[in-house]
């Protein structure tokens, strides 16, 4: 090869740091590749984002907060997140569905308390059965259950568990200042060599389970979840 | 799918049981050869299904570059690059390829050990040809160390033939003829597998725990040609030992003693497409809100809105503007009071069902409660690929039902699209598109003898112009800024250099990648056609046709490309060299299930020889794709060239699969041991199938789980 002259070989030296793609057609690999080393060394640079501490929270900053949020924690990389309710709604099986998400589009789908969906966490589960009544809150029975998990080669990986549920009498949990009156409610589930325990603080009178720890799939492990306004 | 799942500690309450995990077992070490065993003897264990490891050994002046996929749970297929220094002397170093296949023959029992029967460089000039059967037992071991888990033996024997068959042998059976360096190569030497003397190896792995393991072996390889022939290495011993270290959960090194004599080392990389770099993570949907919960009157439900011309162009807008937020592209509406038809195009996800889903979701939001039925046309280069028909109540009512993706998909019609009806509201401003990047590139070139890896770097500089749906208009200028592929061999081939003259190519920096006009469109139902002319690629320009016959719903595709192709000077202009020939093949295309695609294509291949091509693919719904294929015409093995006939094979990795985000884009890699000129096809751009099979019923069925995210 020729010995560029300085001058063109400045302009593509600019052309490569700038890699840019425009119109309909999506970036080529190499582009990609490129602009996501940018991003990369562009986080170095920047303020090392440490783990977020967690804000205070007090019962009088709660009650200015319009609307009901939850607070929820996934318990093996240690971050949270509050997430808004987006919807409300009943469809053909038993229970009533609220979908929770954060500002940042992760969603949670609770089917009368018990999780049955979530979205933009990565290996989601796509859809669980539930073990739960109408007008009543947290599962009712043991007995199969049955997670439809989205992961491996982004297929649907079906798990089916046994489940049994045991009422472990009343615990009351503290939320933030307020203590509710509720009991601890457990679901055991096996499959194979696995387990996977579901605790559920029900509040039998309000209808309403305050807190509760669920898992969430082989790759997110558990969640803590608690309702921290209605 | 049995056996996904396996136990991993997630939670410290319950340390006897865990919660289903979807972390990997951890995989057999590897040997020198890239197979699974101790450290030059194999042992009988099979990789996970779909493992790809890509290991690296040294010792004794002997270096070996491996490549190996687990094709089948139970069959293991390699490719090999090895340097030998001080061999003969004609070469300082002696290069060679080898392909070797493992077929285990049953499982490990209670008692009964797993046995393997394992191919060696069966098809090259056969330098390390050599075939073996061998057992492998594991024993639980007491643990060592930290972690808690439990160490674990490997005991492994065997009987070796060949290389394998060269120290200690304890019988024969008929007669091998010796390795000669420099033959052509590349045929099965079939006649002489399990022949000539046989000998005993085996050896031991320990590991106590997840991170170390320790090897020790008794090797049947004399080494002869190295050691007796030539002068590569002294070897004083028959026992090998060594130790290994799990550095990340892909990676592993060891080092080793071999031979009484030499030190070695070994740098294994293991990858499996079942399990991502980092986990898929998209964007969560917004939620399917029911008719019921905002059409409550009898006028959210009237039809009369269909009659006003401006809220149909209003209902377009919006779509289109909703769609854009997922990084889909409105091309179309078509829209009556109770159905309505999206045709949209998807440059952002791989998985054509997850936009199909979004798109879906997308209008339960903006169209009238009137409309209940819902067809999603996917659009590749103005062609409506396949339409899903979904009735809005199912959306509304599935959404969270506790088998969702399955239930969908058996109240879902997937079908033809039909073509464009005039009525259809098409998206203003899309055309004519234009676009432009540039990027980065890399071309590298293999195996040649004096330099086995050369790269080429530099800028891309890429402009497509679209001036009608189906209507293409490219072209790629390229610079290169540092490289050393020109300093490659001269080619020696008897035929005409369709394809060895690439040093030539490589002798100028600032070239005509390509530049072509293509049109694509959709003669008759299950029909799709194109027609290019141009410059196709850096060594041909000319003029194609394709025809593809290819149902939604059928595993069969049949395609038929013919060419007129001119060999463009070396200088990648403007300008052509004096050959010029018709090239076209008639090609099959199967989906054998499974994720096995087979391709058959037979007819006139680039230096006018006539034959065809073979080809199979392993295919996993993330976009990983690993395969082999071989070229046989009626070109003369001798005037072929080294390696007789074409073969090679492929994979390609996505970027999605590493990054765990939306893309389209993937690394991929054909690999032939020789480039010759026997079997070579012209390289054309925008080829039917593979941009037409994704947004087919079995690809959107096989990814159902991605309607719903």
């Amino acid at each position: 090869m020729r010995i560029l002259p300085v001058k063109w070989a400045s302009v593509l030296g600019l052309a490569l740091l700038a890699g840019c793609s425009q119109g309909p057609d999506g970036p080529t690999l190499e582009l990609e590749v490129f602009q996501l080393v940018q991003q990369r060394v562009a986080s170095i640079g920047g303020s090392a984002a440490a783990a977020v501490e967690r804000p205070p929270l007090t019962r009088a900053a709660l009650d200015t907060v319009e609307g009901p949020y939850i607070e929820v924690t996934v318990e093996n990389r240690d971050i949270f997140a509050y997430l808004s309710q987006q919807l409300v709604r009943r469809d053909g099986s038993p229970g009533e569905i609220v979908v929770w998400r954060t500002e940042d589009n992760i969603t949670l789908a609770l089917r009368s308390g018990v999780l049955v969906a979530t979205r933009g966490l990565g290996d989601d589960i796509l859809s669980a059965s539930a073990p739960v009544a109408t007008g009543k809150p947290g599962p009712v029975t043991g007995g199969a259950r049955s997670y439809q998990i989205r992961g491996l080669d982004n297929k649907t990986q079906t798990l089916v568990m046994a489940c049994s549920l045991l009422d472990l009498g009343p615990a009351p949990v503290e939320i933030v200042e307020v203590t509710y009156p509720t009991r601890r409610i457990q679901e055991r589930c096996e499959a194979q060599n696995s387990l996977v325990v579901n605790d559920y603080w029900v509040d039998s009178r309000s209808g309403r389970v305050w807190q509760s720890r669920q898992w969430a799939g082989p790759t997110i492990g558990y969640l803590r979840i608690r309702q921290l306004t209605i | 799918m049995a056996g996904a799942f396996t136990s991993a500690p997630v939670s410290a309450q319950d340390p006897a049981l865990n919660a289903p995990s979807f972390t990997p077992l951890p995989a057999p070490s590897l040997n020198f050869y890239g197979s699974p065993g101790l450290l030059d003897m194999p042992s009988a264990e099979m990789q996970p299904d779909g493992q790809f490891s890509v290991s690296y050994s040294w010792f004794g002046g002997q270096a070996r570059y491996n490549l190996t996929f687990q094709a089948l749970p139970w069959l293991s297929a390699s490719f090999r690059y090895n340097g030998i220094q001080n061999l003969s002397t004609t070469f300082s170093t002696y290069y060679d390829r080898g392909f070797d296949v493992r077929a285990r023959l049953w499982r490990e029992g209670r008692y009964r050990p797993e046995v393997t029967m394992g191919l060696q460089d069966f098809a090259g000039t056969g330098i390390y040809a050599a075939e073996y059967f061998v057992a492998t037992k594991q024993f639980q071991a007491p643990a060592l160390g930290f972690g808690g888990a439990t160490g674990r033996v490997k005991l492994s024997a065997g009987l070796g033939w060949g290389r394998l068959g060269s120290y200690g042998a304890i019988g024969n059976i008929g007669n091998r003829s010796s390795f000669t360096p420099g033959s052509t190569g590349g045929t099965l030497s079939y006649d002489q597998w399990f022949r000539g003397d046989f000998a005993p190896f085996g050896g031991i792995e320990w590991q106590p725990n997840a991170r170390w393991g320790f090897k020790l072996e008794y090797s049947s390889d004399a080494y002869v040609a190295e050691t007796q022939d030539a002068d590569v290495f002294e070897r004083k011993s028959q026992l090998n030992f060594g130790a290994e270290y799990q550095a990340t959960p892909r990676t592993r090194l060891g080092a080793y003693y071999l031979y009484g004599s030499e030190v070695g080392v070994t740098a294994q990389i293991q990858l499996n497409p079942f399990h991502p770099v980092r986990p898929m993570t998209v964007p969560a949907p917004l939620p399917i809100v029911p008719r019921s919960d905002w059409a409550k009157t009898e006028a959210d439900w009237s039809r009369n809105w269909a009659q006003s011309a401006e809220s149909r162009l209003t209902l377009r807008d919006q779509l289109a503007q909703q769609l854009e937020q997922d990084g889909l592209i409105l091309e179309s509406l078509e829209i009556d009071s109770t159905r309505a038809e999206v045709r949209f195009r998807n440059p952002r996800y791989r998985s054509d069902a997850l936009a199909v889903g979004r798109t879906a979701r997308v209008m339960s939001r903006i169209l009238p409660a009137s409309v209940e039925t819902f067809r999603m046309v996917p659009v590749r280069s103005g062609m409506g690929l396949s339409a899903t028909e979904i009735r809005r109540s199912d959306l509304e009512m599935l959404e969270h039902d506790a088998h969702a993706a399955d239930a969908l998909v058996a109240v879902a019609g997937i079908g033809g699209a039909a073509p464009l009806p005039d009525a259809a509201l098409v998206s203003p401003g899309l055309y004519p598109a234009f676009s432009t990047s540039v990027s980065p590139y890399s071309a590298p070139a293999y195996f040649d003898p004096d330099q086995p890896f050369r790269l080429d770097l530099g800028l891309d500089f890429k402009a497509t112009y679209e001036p009608a749906p189906g209507w293409v208009i490219s072209s790629a200028l390229r610079q290169r800024l540092w490289g050393n592929v020109k300093n490659g061999r001269a080619s020696n081939s008897k035929l005409p250099h369709v394809r060895t003259d690439q040093v030539e190519y490589a002798q100028y920096g600032t070239t005509l990648e390509n530049l072509f006009v293509s049109r694509y469109w959709q003669p008759d139902h299950n029909l799709y056609a194109r027609a290019t002319a141009g410059l196709f690629e850096s060594m041909y320009g000319g003029v194609s046709a394709e025809l593809l016959w290819k149902p939604v719903d059928s595993p069969l595709a049949l395609g038929f490309e013919a060419n007129y192709v001119v060999q463009r000077d070396f200088d990648q202009r403007f300008s052509f060299r004096d050959y010029k020939t018709f090239t076209g093949h008639a090609s099959a295309y199967y989906e054998l299930g499974g994720g096995y695609q087979m391709q058959l294509d037979a007819g006139r291949y680039l230096a006018g020889d006539y034959g065809g091509t073979l080809s199979l693919d392993r295919v996993f719904d993330n976009g990983w794709r690993v395969g082999g294929f071989f070229t046989l015409t009626d070109v003369s093995a001798e005037d072929f060239g080294e390696g007789s006939f074409d073969k090679g094979f492929r994979f390609d990795i996505p970027l999605d699969w590493m990054l765990g985000k939306p893309s389209r884009n993937s690394f991929g890699l054909t690999v032939r041991p020789v480039q010759r000129d026997g079997g070579q096809r012209v390289h054309m751009p925008g080829r039917l199938y593979g941009q037409i099979r994704d947004a087919h019923r079995a690809s959107l069925t096989d990814q159902r789980a991605r309607m719903w995210e």
